[in-house]
């Protein structure tokens, strides 16, 4: 057996350069794989992660029907009781309540649609990040009269500055339509220019006397200290308050979860596809080794070397071309992985264009044990199947044509 | 008694689109210890007849039997196996593994057989000097001249200590030089282990030292000749 290996080691460096070219070519290959993969993984995970720290939070209660209609009257009559209980949880860090309003924001040039959300400044903060994203200006404890925050975004397209006025029309809990004035205290920045041009930030005393006259909860977001746990807490709510919708992030945006999913399917696929052009750079040279040694193939045969053997010799000499490049290719990846999941992958360079679909400019790739594992299953699977063909081929020579000039 | 026999053996390559009649009711045996040459002009059947013997290919018709093993009838399985317990080859070319020394070379085919490891390193030193080749052991092939690769393929062929040894034109490759050396340790082997020999060849000093020339014409054998050499009287 040993001399099996070192026939088969050796053969392989017969062409230096061609074993060297196929090595490096599944090298780089695995690591561009790899590195992508853990490009994606890492941007969705960035993308979730931040989207459930600045919005979504872990969990929301709202009207059954609120998401759907949006309505003002739409909203939470037992908030103070649902509040009790959440405060009342071991399992929940921290929640707060929000009063909501799709109203139309106006300036002196033009219109829009904008999401008006009250919030509360004592609790918000300890629920959502928004406040983190202020870039000029001052958050929502401002000392300026019914402040308002609003992303750059919106102010640029509505034409206005800091200390400006915003007026903003939406319906009132009769369905009247209600006029508000605020000054602008301060500008936000999110990864999605989308978000800031529609999510206008009040606070939730204010946006509730436009539209009620009185406290109004339309939602209320909570933090759980385990994350995990937002299934069950969620099923407690809806069981506990069956006047109300618990939902967790994941259902409040099933997209999300749908991107994940996604991701890792197309990065897989993307592996997949790679792995089918190794195969064939495998299955190429292993051919070319073959056809170049049939003399001495059908010598072997001829002597007495058993075709299991010769299948073996062929087999043992393509495994450890191709494992050995998929291992370093695999060692350098996770050492890639590793280096640039501290430093990220900066991409500011095309910032603005990634910022239209809410993607950071600076990426953390982030691959786990498990992908680790898939993908050397698939290198290992493709290694052997590209394989079997030339150890095959070799075995079908007639040994006569050694001896035949 | 006949260590190889073969019945009416007979050969047809492409039978089905032009068929080549490459041996025709060839019937012969060979004894222990023989030192025969077959030979014959280019395409007289010299190749295919050694494959015969050498299990190598199936005939169309007939028979080998080597010793009471009707080669014919094994399997292809069983018939490389066969080979390689049974049959020593020295091939014109392409003999040695190019990625092997010499001693791997030798060890290699010892390794096929099964045999312990000393035992394998002891006996490919011990042919390696006796086939001249005591200093070069740890050459590759392409750092031994043809004349050395020879010698190593017959000390690879005398390894599994086979029934007998069929070299197809050893020489053809090599200068006369090299040719009457090679067949000088042939012939040695032969005198001092009694190890039996059937070589192809058309060089006629190769054929001069032979003991029994079996001469082809056209996939028939035309004579066979068993000469008294200096040897046998000595
Ligand atoms: N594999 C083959 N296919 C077809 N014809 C062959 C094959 N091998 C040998 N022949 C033919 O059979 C005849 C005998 O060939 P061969 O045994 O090689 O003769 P020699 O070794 O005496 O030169 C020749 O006519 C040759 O062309
Ligand atoms: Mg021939």
């Amino acid at each position: 057996m040993n001399m099996l290996l070192t026939i088969s080691w050796r053969n392989i460096w017969r062409h230096p350069a061609r074993s060297g070219i196929l090595l490096v070519a599944i090298i780089a290959g695995l690591w561009a794989g790899i590195v992508t993969m853990g490009w994606g993984k890492g941007m969705v995970q960035q993308r979730s992660d931040y989207l459930i720290r600045s919005e979504l939070s872990h969990a929301q209660i709202h009207h059954p029907e609120f998401l759907a209609e949006r309505e003002p009257w739409m909203h939470i009559p037992e908030a103070e009781e649902v509040s009790r209980w959440l405060a009342g949880d071991e399992r929940i860090r921290n929640h707060t309540m929000r009063s909501r309003a799709d109203a139309m924001a106006q300036s002196p040039l033009t219109t829009t649609g904008v999401r008006l959300i009250g919030v509360d400044i004592d609790t918000e903060p300890d629920v959502t990040t928004m406040h983190r994203q202020l870039t000029v200006g001052e958050y929502l404890d401002s000392d300026v009269r019914q402040p308002v925050f609003i992303g750059e975004r919106l102010a640029e397209k509505l034409n206005l500055e800091i200390g400006h006025r915003l007026v903003v029309r939406f319906q009132d809990m009769d369905n009247e339509i209600t006029a508000g004035a605020f000054t602008i205290s301060g500008l936000y920045r999110t990864a999605s220019s989308d978000f800031d041009e529609r999510n206008v930030f009040v606070r939730k005393e204010h946006l509730s006397e436009l539209l009620a006259q009185e406290p109004v909860v339309h939602e209320i977001a909570m933090v759980l200290h385990d994350m995990e746990m937002v299934d069950e807490v969620v099923a407690d709510l809806n069981r506990l308050f069956p006047g109300v919708s618990a939902q967790s992030w994941y259902e409040i945006s099933p997209e999300l979860r749908y991107m994940n999913d996604m991701i890792g399917i197309m990065l897989y696929f993307i592996i997949g596809i790679i792995m089918l052009a190794l195969a064939f750079g495998i299955l190429n040279t292993m051919l070319m080794a073959i056809f170049e040694r049939v003399r001495e193939l059908g010598m072997l045969l001829s002597i007495g070397m058993s075709k299991r053997r010769v299948f073996s010799m062929i087999m043992l000499e393509s495994v450890m071309l191709s494992l050995s490049g998929a291992a370093a290719g695999m060692l350098l990846s996770r050492l890639s992985i590793g280096w640039l999941s501290r430093h990220g992958i900066d991409l500011s360079m095309f910032g603005d264009g990634l910022a239209e679909f809410g993607i950071d400019a600076v990426i953390y790739p982030v691959l786990d044990g498990q992908d680790f594992v898939v993908v050397a299953i698939i290198v290992i699977a493709a290694t052997l199947i590209a394989s079997i063909w030339p150890g095959l081929k070799a075995i079908r020579l007639n040994p006569i044509v050694a001896a035949r000039e | 008694m006949s260590i190889i026999k073969t019945e009416k053996l007979s050969k047809v390559y492409n039978p089905d689109t032009v068929p080549v009649h490459a041996l025709r009711e060839v019937t012969m045996s060979i004894e222990q210890g023989e030192f025969t040459a077959i030979v014959g002009p280019s395409g007289s059947g010299k190749t295919t007849l050694l494959n015969m013997l050498g299990g190598l290919d199936r005939p169309s018709d007939g028979s080998v039997f080597i010793n009471d093993t009707n080669v014919t009838g094994l399997s292809d399985k069983k018939r490389i196996d066969f080979r390689l317990n049974n049959i020593g080859f020295v091939f014109q070319h392409y003999n040695l593994i190019p990625v092997f020394t010499a001693r791997e070379n030798v060890s290699f085919i010892m390794l096929l057989q099964k045999r312990g490891k000393e035992e394998m390193q002891r006996r490919a030193d011990q042919l390696l000097e006796e086939v001249g080749l005591g200093d070069r052991k740890d050459a590759r092939p392409g750092e031994l001249s043809g004349g050395q690769q020879q010698r190593v393929a017959v000390a690879r062929a005398l390894a599994t200590e086979p029934r007998f040894i069929l070299a197809d034109e050893p020489t053809a490759n090599l200068d006369s030089a090299s040719a009457m050396n090679l067949l000088d340790l042939m012939e040695q082997m032969n005198r001092e282990k009694g190890v039996t020999f059937i070589f192809s060849t058309h060089d006629q000093r190769v054929i001069e030292r032979a003991r029994r020339v079996i001469t082809m014409v056209d996939g028939r054998i035309d004579t066979d000749e068993v000469r008294k050499s200096e040897t046998d009287a000595a």
